[in-house]
């Protein structure tokens, strides 16, 4: 510390100095020669503000990272997405989940930090970020913990009207932690019964996975408090072909599309007790081979009603294989529209909800790649993301 | 309540969850691929044909049983992160300073020398930050972490004095 804080001192010496000197042979200023354009002068002198964004636009990509190789260090990386520029990035704790408003103001990161790093005392929290300036707003600490596993975009989630927050917590009791993030306070646990996950269903119920292929659906009333704990029927084989964690989502369409590891498709509605309609199949005749894969493996486009899902040739537990190829499917049709051979193959992707989407497939290797979907050629593609980048999140999604 | 009678309880909803829809036989199983408790373990019934069943494997075709180092050793058949092999332990050895943890999750690997399978903990081991050596992972038999008794994504350091994740182990405990 000391050294630098000498290296520092000598640093401003230095500029100091060498300020005077260029003041002082500044003196007999050299015209500027006139064949030269005004405009090739450079300034002598610039500002040096922070800067600050504009309203997200739905185009941007936002990449959790959780930092394999070093947890206590995660952070989540702003891209514009059809550059791959970077716009911003934020600091997060230990295997975070991220959250975006449904009003573009703010997004939420719910970690866990030690007070020593690694050790000492244990403190969970939701963190609200504001979208322009990218500064922390405040905090509601999570008394009871969170779920600690390699993130999981369903871990935590937003209420229909934006005003709950959901965080998951198997600490190891399963529940649902509520944050009202428009009081930012924190409000209680629902219990899960021992399901899993946080799909919104309305402004006060969510719904949860049951390891035997049930939801449970949960209502409260505005003091956090659980009025009515429903169970579903089983609606998937969770013994012999489980769905997905990581179901395409739309939350202002209120529809979602859970993937079993066979590839069978089930539409949801999440208004309410959440409905499940008649599944289908990815693959059709002569794709035997192939199969769903990855991380988070599927994303909806809801105005064009494509969902889209990467697949990877397999057999049985290549379940996080990641995909070769994106295929995209019509689901009012329930066929499939295109084939999209990826040039690294990812476990991720995500869909801009804006008139001509982008598709965005995140690599294992830190590589991330945007996709114009009208045209199905790769718009930009950026390495060295980071290290270990994971989950991919837009605004309107 | 200390964190592993939580954990107990845990285990007794996602038991009682699955035994809407299996035999008796089939959720001690399961019970049993949950809880490495010390003396929990020896009581606790193993569903040898569902092992069987689990261990059409893959994975064995091409593994070796020589160097624990290497994501292709037998027992990392469903293994997910860093192997504890690589970070100052060893398969069922904690690095130095670490904690051993008591619970887990169980999957069952087959040993290429004599083709029985046996049945693996992932324990793993906690306390400091990521090991970050040789990552490795394995999903043969690991399901979504709503059956958190059969996933490998979860920090298993249920019932360790932390709950920071730093390496992965892969601790024999018994025959298929």
């Amino acid at each position: 510390m000391r050294v630098y804080a000498m290296r520092f001192a000598l640093l401003s010496i230095g500029a100091w100095l060498s300020g005077a000197l260029v003041e002082a042979w500044a003196q007999p200023a050299t015209p500027i020669p006139a064949q030269m354009p005004p405009q090739a002068a450079l300034p002598t002198q610039e500002d040096h503000p922070t800067a600050v964004l504009p309203e997200p636009s739905p185009r941007w990509i936002y990449v959790l990272e959780p930092v394999f190789p070093y947890l206590v260090a995660s952070k989540m990386w702003i891209l514009d997405g059809d550059d791959l520029s970077i716009k911003g990035m934020v600091n997060g704790g230990y295997l975070p989940n991220a959250v975006l408003s449904h009003d573009k103001s703010r997004f939420w990161i719910a970690e866990t930090y030690w007070s020593r790093g690694s050790r000492g005392t244990r403190t969970d929290v939701v963190t609200a970020w504001d979208t322009k300036t990218l500064d922390p707003l405040g905090e509601v600490i999570l008394p009871n913990g969170r779920f600690l596993v390699v993130p999981k975009k369903h871990n935590a989630t937003l209420s229909h009207d934006g005003r709950y927050l959901f965080s998951f917590n198997m600490d190891p009791a399963f529940s649902l932690s509520v944050v009202d993030v428009n009081e930012m306070k924190y409000l209680g646990e629902l219990d899960t019964q021992g399901c899993s996950l946080a799909f919104a269903t309305g402004t006060n119920s969510v719904a949860s996975i049951c390891p035997d292929g049930r939801f449970v659906h949960l209502t409260f009333d505005a003091s956090g408090k659980l009025t009515k704990t429903e169970l579903s029927e089983p609606w998937f084989d969770s013994q012999n072909d489980p769905v997905f964690e990581h179901a395409a989502v739309h939350r202002p369409s209120k529809r979602a599309f859970f993937i079993s590891y066979d590839g069978w498709v089930y539409p949801v509605t999440l208004d309410g007790m959440p409905k499940v309609g008649e599944r289908w199949k990815l693959q059709g005749p002569g794709d035997e081979e192939w199969r769903p894969g990855g991380w988070q493996l599927a994303a909806f486009h809801a105005a064009s009603n494509r969902l889209f899902v990467t697949m990877h040739k397999g057999g049985k537990w290549t379940h996080k294989q990641a995909g070769d190829e994106v295929w995209v499917f019509d689901v009012a049709a329930k066929k499939r529209v295109h084939r999209l051979p990826l040039d690294h193959h990812s476990p991720t992707i995500a869909v801009s909800q804006d008139e001509k989407p982008l598709l965005f497939a995140l690599t294992e290797t830190a590589i991330l790649m945007s996709y114009d979907t009208t045209t199905w050629q790769k718009k930009a593609e950026r390495s060295a993301l980071g290290i270990s980048p994971w989950l991919l999140y837009t605004f309107g999604e | 309540m200390t964190i592993l009678d939580a954990f107990d309880r845990m285990m007794e909803h996602t038991a009682r969850r699955i035994a809407q829809r299996s035999s008796r036989r089939g959720i001690l199983a399961r019970l049993g691929t949950a809880l490495v408790g010390g003396a929990v373990l020896p009581l606790l019934p193993v569903d040898k044909t569902r092992a069987k069943l689990a261990h059409a494997s893959e994975f064995a075709k091409t593994a070796q049983t020589t160097d624990p180092t290497k994501c292709n050793y037998w027992r990392h058949c469903a293994s997910d992160g860093y192997l504890c092999s690589c970070c100052g332990g060893t398969v069922n050895v904690c690095p130095p300073g670490t904690y051993a943890s008591p619970t887990s999750w169980i999957g069952t690997c087959i040993n290429p020398d004599d083709g029985q399978a046996y049945l693996i903990a992932y324990q793993d081991c906690c306390g400091k930050d990521s090991c970050g050596m040789c990552f490795c992972l394995g999903t043969e038999g690991e399901m979504p972490s709503y059956r958190p008794e059969l996933n490998n994504d979860i920090v298993w350091c249920f019932g360790a004095p932390s709950m920071v994740y730093h390496c992965s182990s892969q601790v024999l405990i018994g025959k298929a």
